[in-house]
């Protein structure tokens, strides 16, 4: 094998390259205010090199903020380059165009430049998911009827906020001024330049101390390390076409067809070392409605991460540099003007859950060809954004709602958790009621919904709110019309709901998005979340694992005996009527 | 007064017997008893005293550090344990924080779900609720507590925790449900999340008092019984247990916070390592603790230990609240595997060859090249000469495995052996900056503790790695921990939540939570019969800017809390903020999340190390060829080899040179100088990268 640099010496600064990613993470979460980046953890480090290659992330960061760094350093160098604008050392960009790089217009990136020997040598590069950005209605999510990406809030295309060291006073008043809780974002703004700027301290010190061409060597060497796992993951496929269509609910209050039950549909051409992704077949973009994805920083995203998550497990193969040699051996087609590839200026910003959708239509491809490494189809998430003026300041609240797994070989989906492309934390129930006038009603596993399968799905949880003053909801999700989907002879999965309960106990069903809606003290919504399909038939589940979830309140006795064909009497298995039954049926 | 320190390993229990007033010491190690760690530690007082020709009636306090807490968490053997908690909240413990360990993994497994340590039909639910402020909303359902207690006595239950949201501020609930839990299952061990830790976040806390439900039975019982074992020994002194905070802890509040042992394995090496440094004048200290498999890093400043956050420490994939020392432990050690993964990347450990097969030197059936067979080709082991010369090293099987890995990497055996030593010192300085440079400490002004068998071979590579300049062995490196245990006072924390926000302070409340926290410790400390004039407290709190969701460590003047003692507060944690993260918020709000008392009761331990022999002019025992790095070609040199008993206090000798000694060996490289102190210690310093180097030639 080929190196450019000794293993040894390559081995010493990967290692180092990663410290400075996490050390990033580290300052950047530990320092900012909102709960989306310090409990959430929806933000993104990395480093890069000078045309925007990524060379390292950090572990904390959610996989939807670091994986589209890349297209954020292209963007702005584009950017840059169209204006005949260069960058100097002491600069620093804010960039978040859903149309070059960013994925959606909240995630914003502030890119430090490093230079070396009077050269630019890499950037260091911050994201995170901001909980305001000044668009019609308060918060960054739910924001589901923008009708151009103008209407979703600010746009910043490659704006320099430090000018050769000097912060540029403008910039920053203009965000005091057009952002709603401008301490808050703001704040984490500046923690984000903090970061980076570390980042970029440690970077320069790392080229001082080997010189910049044996730390490019050794990147190089490393971006071909990961290319060549991902080759020889992808060789192991037979050659083959594998396509999966599924489902989204799109708008389901809608008057209008083409905004409802919206395909995804995905082709993966599997040749040799390669894959090729076509979109083809997916809905037209929703022109008006902001559940459009970009193709660079979403969809690519989506696809990178579940074919990585399945081919390159890392509870296989142990923790792998993630970078850009890993997506080398991936292509991606999608057609233009396509939900997965709009024209500007389609609205985007609430393109998560149709990304996580299509990120599940990528497993659900792939599946056929790799049974052992997927699971069936995963539930998809929620955001909910409350929001209000509590004692004459305005509050933002964002809540990320989880899905769950469907089952896998050998053992059941994971519940109530995020999905695929998604990896937040939730909000402890004593951090919100101790900061917000919200109340959490409740908090647990739903009962008698789980996809049934040799290995069941994941279950999905309850989760409550009340407000406990007049406030306001905007909610983004998806998911409640199409079950995940079962596998290999396992049952689909159950789709998830969201109830508004308002004085008297009225009980209203709401479609899975809703924009800016204002409540009442006393409101109260209970959001189901969703249950992953099955795996494998359902009367193969091993018998003692139906009693477990019968004595665990998961499944109730009648339940065991119509759907996995198994007796149970005084909480014990009866093994005679068991194989009677299950004899009978199959 | 006589004391003995007592630390079970996984492979060896060791002793060490201290006279307080002679300041003699014994040093013992016996074959752990994993079955009954027991065994071992009575065998071990037994030897121990015959050795040192004391009675067992003569020992003063017996100093313990031991796994059982950790091994039952690691190895998921706890009791079978109930949770009591409020309706709509069944699954707290199960849904965690709704994340996944790893981001790119579809077949992984959740440890909160995959082996839950209540399973959810042991998991019961009882109407009752407080708000944030502790106001109750629903009053406990009395009825309800006593069916669920039933039900679960029925289960075979053998422990329960209840935990109810906002018990932190109210514990109300939570009491009376244990009150009545016992009532109807006496016999059973019973345990509250606000007993356990008044911290808010509640699958954090809820996990946390849990583990201390899961692994109470067990240690409670190992306690009794070890009790027994030395009432039988005829040992009449009381027992002192090492706690995750880094203090020893009776019999009776271990029995009642079973919890606090978590970590207590651990804990005594860095105590040892610092008290070493102590004694060495090195004021800044990183101790690294290598062994067969791990290293473990603790990094203390002017005495004081760095301590986990609320929000990182964890156990076997749990969270824990409670008060730790940090140690950060990463998979690095003598027995770590050099090898090639499969996108052909070099890499040393996490897998170890552990102690069997152990290294392919060992030639006891192991082939794979391990650190210590490259410290081995390199001359930086002795064939003969390895654990006293109680086991002989094969070096024809150490050259073997590493020749094996050299050719596929197409270069030389001697460029892999110290490849291999390049990496994993890499390593661990790179966990060491995890919790120096990241956290705005600059390593290179402190000085590395090496020790555990394998620390003293790797202390100087690491050092070099970080430009650390001082580097100090212990003299006796392999029992450093039971050391530390001897060293130790009586330490107990309490805590508050108190979520005080700048400009709107109740300083009165602040001033009640902090009495309130006094009180407690003051009765914990006379319960153990420590006078009030041995009793230090020491006022400390959580802070950050509002709307942040980590907090750091400030300390509070020793006088009433006012809005004029809370300005140095404040400007202490600005002060801090900016030294952690490069940056403050001068004009931001800041909160005080929670509010803690550290107190120690001073006990009778080890002052000082005995000193050690007159200068005498230590001649080497023998020479031999060992391979350095120098100024970026590998050399090899001549190398002296020194008994460690040899060494008189004072004398400076240069680098290279191997020190030997029964428990470990010394490695000092050519561009340092080593000198023992009057204590034993061993102290290397860096002369500089660029020193002429007398006898390297190119291999």
């Amino acid at each position: 094998m080929n190196t450019r640099v000794d293993p040894f010496l390559a081995a010493v600064i990967h290692g180092a390259l990663e410290n400075v990613a996490i050390e990033m993470g580290h300052k950047l979460m530990r320092m900012s205010y909102s709960s989306i980046i310090r409990e959430s953890e929806d933000f993104g480090t990395a480093l890069t090199d000078a045309t925007g290659r990524q060379l390292c992330e950090c572990t904390m960061s959610t996989p939807l903020q670091s994986g589209p760094i890349p297209g954020y350093i292209e963007g702005i160098l584009k950017e840059l380059d169209l204006r005949g604008d260069e960058i100097r050392p002491g600069d620093v960009f804010m960039h978040n165009d859903p149309y070059a790089g960013a994925s959606h217009g909240p995630d914003v990136g502030f890119a430090v430049p490093i230079f070396h020997g009077g050269q630019l040598a890499g950037f260091s590069v911050t994201t995170a998911h901001h909980l305001d950005i000044g668009a019609l209605t308060p918060g960054s999510c739910g924001i589901v009827d923008a009708v151009d990406t103008y209407a979703e809030g600010l746009q910043f295309k490659a704006i320099r906020v430090y000018d050769g060291g000097k912060k540029v006073e403008p910039v920053w008043q203009i965000l005091r001024s057009n952002i709603r809780i401008a301490d808050l974002v703001v704040g984490d703004m500046e923690a984000q330049v903090a970061a980076a700027r570390i980042g970029a301290e440690r970077y320069s010190a790392l080229l001082d101390q080997y010189g910049l061409q044996t730390v490019t060597d050794a990147y190089e060497d490393l971006l071909d390390y990961s290319e060549r796992l991902m080759r020889d993951a992808i060789s192991s496929i037979p050659d083959g076409s594998y396509n999966a269509r599924t489902h989204i609910d799109g708008y389901l209050d809608s008057d209008d067809p083409s905004l409802k039950d919206l395909p995804i549909e995905a082709t993966l051409t599997v040749k040799g070392s390669e894959i090729h992704v076509d979109m083809t077949g997916t809905a037209p973009q929703t022109t008006h409605k902001p559940i459009n994805m970009p193709l660079v920083g979403t969809v690519d995203c989506a696809v990178w991460l579940t074919l990585r998550s399945i081919l390159l497990d890392s509870e296989t193969y142990g923790s792998i540099p993630q970078n850009s040699g890993l997506t080398r051996p991936i292509t991606i087609y999608a057609p233009r003007g396509c939900l997965a590839n709009p024209i500007f200026p389609a609205p985007v910003i609430a393109r998560f859950c149709p990304g996580n959708a299509l990120a599940d239509t990528i497993m659900k491809a792939i599946a056929p060809a790799v049974p052992e490494q997927v699971s069936a189809g995963i539930g998809n998430l929620r955001v909910m954004a409350f929001s209000g003026v509590s004692g004459g300041s305005q509050w933002v609240h964002m809540e990320i709602m989880e899905g769950s797994y469907g089952g896998r070989f050998g053992k059941d989906g994971m519940d109530a958790v995020d999905t695929l492309y998604a990896n937040t934390r939730n909000n402890p129930v004593e951090d919100i009621e101790a900061h917000l006038p919200l109340r959490v009603l409740n908090y647990e596993l739903r009962e008698n919904v789980a996809g049934i399968g040799t290995w069941r799905g994941g279950i999905g949880s309850i989760r409550g709110f009340e407000l406990l003053e007049d406030g306001a909801v905007s909610i983004e999700g998806d998911g409640q019309k199409f079950k995940p989907w079962g596998f290999l002879g396992g049952e689909d999965g159950s789709p998830a709901n969201v109830q508004l309960v308002r004085s008297g106990n009225v009980v209203e069903e709401l479609p899975s998005k809703i924009p800016y809606r204002q409540l009442a003290k006393g409101d109260r919504l209970i959001a189901f979340g969703p249950c992953g399909g099955g795996y494998g038939e359902p009367k193969k589940r091993r018998s003692e694992d139906v009693l477990d979830d019968v004595l665990d309140g998961l499944l109730t006795e009648d339940g065991a005996r119509a759907h996995y064909g198994v007796v149970i009497t005084d909480g014990k298995v009866d093994q005679t009527q068991t194989q009677r039954l299950r004899s009978q049926t199959s | 007064m006589i004391v003995i320190g007592v630390d079970v390993g996984g492979t060896f229990t060791d002793l060490v017997l201290a006279d307080l007033h002679s300041g003699s010491i014994t040093t013992h190690k016996v074959a752990s008893t994993n079955a009954n760690p027991a065994e071992a530690v009575i065998t071990g007082i037994r030897e121990i005293c015959e050795l040192s020709d004391v009675s067992p009636g003569d020992i003063g306090s017996v100093f313990h550090g031991t796994t059982v807490a950790t091994n039952a968490m690691l190895e998921n053997k706890g009791a079978r344990t109930g949770l009591v908690t409020n309706s709509g909240f069944r699954d707290i413990l199960h849904i965690g924080r709704h994340q996944r360990e790893q981001h790119y993994s579809i077949m992984q497994d959740l440890p909160r779900q995959s082996r839950p340590m209540v399973r959810r039909r042991h998991r019961k639910t009882v109407d009752c609720r407080m708000d944030a402020d502790g106001i109750e909303l629903q009053p406990l359902d009395e009825d309800g507590v006593r069916t669920a207690a039933r039900e679960l006595g029925a289960n075979g239950i053998e422990s329960v925790v209840v935990g109810f949201l906002f018990s932190y501020v109210n514990p109300t609930h939570e009491r009376r449900a244990a009150e009545i839990i016992r009532e109807e299952l006496p016999d059973i061990f019973v345990t509250t999340s606000a007993g356990v830790v008044p911290q808010f976040r509640e699958y954090e806390r809820f996990t946390t008092a849990a583990m201390s439900a899961f692994v109470g039975p067990k240690v409670r019982d190992y306690i009794d019984s070890l009790q027994r074992a030395l009432t039988n020994l005829g040992v009449v002194s009381e027992l002192r247990i090492m706690a995750s905070n880094g203090g020893v802890a009776t019999p009776a509040l271990v029995r009642e916070r079973p919890a606090v042992t978590l970590m207590s394995g651990l804990v005594a090496g860095v105590k040892g390592g610092a008290w070493v440094g102590a004694h060495a004048d090195a004021t800044k200290l990183i101790t690294l603790d290598i062994g067969g498999t791990s290293a473990d890093i603790g990094i203390v400043q002017d005495g004081q230990f760095a301590e986990t956050d609320a929000r990182s420490a964890s156990i076997a994939g749990f969270p824990v609240l409670l008060p730790m020392i940090d140690i950060h432990t990463i998979g690095a050690g003598g027995g770590s595997i050099a090898h090639l993964d499969r996108g052909g990347a070099f890499r040393v450990g996490p897998q170890s060859a552990g102690a069997d097969p152990g290294p392919a030197a060992y030639a006891k059936g192991g082939d794979k090249p391990t650190v210590t067979d490259a410290n081995l080709v390199l001359g930086r082991l002795l064939v003969d000469d390895f654990l006293g010369g109680n086991m002989q090293l094969d070096l024809q099987a150490a050259k073997n495995a590493i020749n094996g890995l050299a050719e596929t990497l197409g270069r030389n055996m001697e460029e892999t052996a110290e490849g291999i030593l390049t990496v994993l010192n890499s390593n661990m300085a790179n966990a060491i900056r995890s919790r120096t440079v990241q956290k705005g400490i600059d390593p290179r002004a402190f000085t590395l503790a090496g020790f555990g068998g394998a620390g003293p071979l790797h202390a100087a590579g690491v050092a070099a790695a970080l430009g650390i300049e001082r580097v100090l062995i212990p003299p006796h490196p392999g029992i450093t921990s039971a050391m530390g245990l001897l060293t130790t006072d009586l330490q107990y924390d309490a805590l508050r939540t108190a979520f005080e926000i700048k400009g709107n302070v109740d300083c009165n409340r602040m001033e009640g939570l902090f009495a309130d926290m006094e009180t407690e410790l003051r009765t914990l400390f006379s319960k153990d019969g420590i006078g009030s004039d041995k009793i230090g407290l020491q006022r400390i709190g959580d802070l950050r800017y509002v709307g942040q969701g980590y907090e750091l460590r400030v300390e509070f003047p020793d006088e009433p809390v006012t809005d004029e003692t809370l300005k140095t507060v404040w400007q202490a944690f600005h002060d801090q903020h900016r030294k952690e993260y490069g940056h403050a918020f001068e004009r931001s709000p800041i909160e005080i999340v929670t509010v803690k008392i550290r107190g120690l009761g001073d006990v009778e331990k080890l002052t000082r190390l005995p000193q050690h022999g007159t200068l005498k002019n230590a001649e080497p025992v023998g020479t031999g060829q060992c391979i350095f790095r120098v100024n970026d070609t590998l050399n090899t040199f001549e190398t002296p080899y020194y008994r460690r008993t040899d060494l008189g206090a004072g004398q400076r000798h240069k680098g290279p040179a191997i020190i030997l000694q029964k428990d470990s060996t010394t490695v000092v490289p050519p561009d340092w100088t080593f000198a023992a102190d009057g204590y034993g210690n061993i102290l290397l310093e860096r002369v500089g990268s660029d020193v002429s180097v007398n006898g390297g030639e190119q291999p």
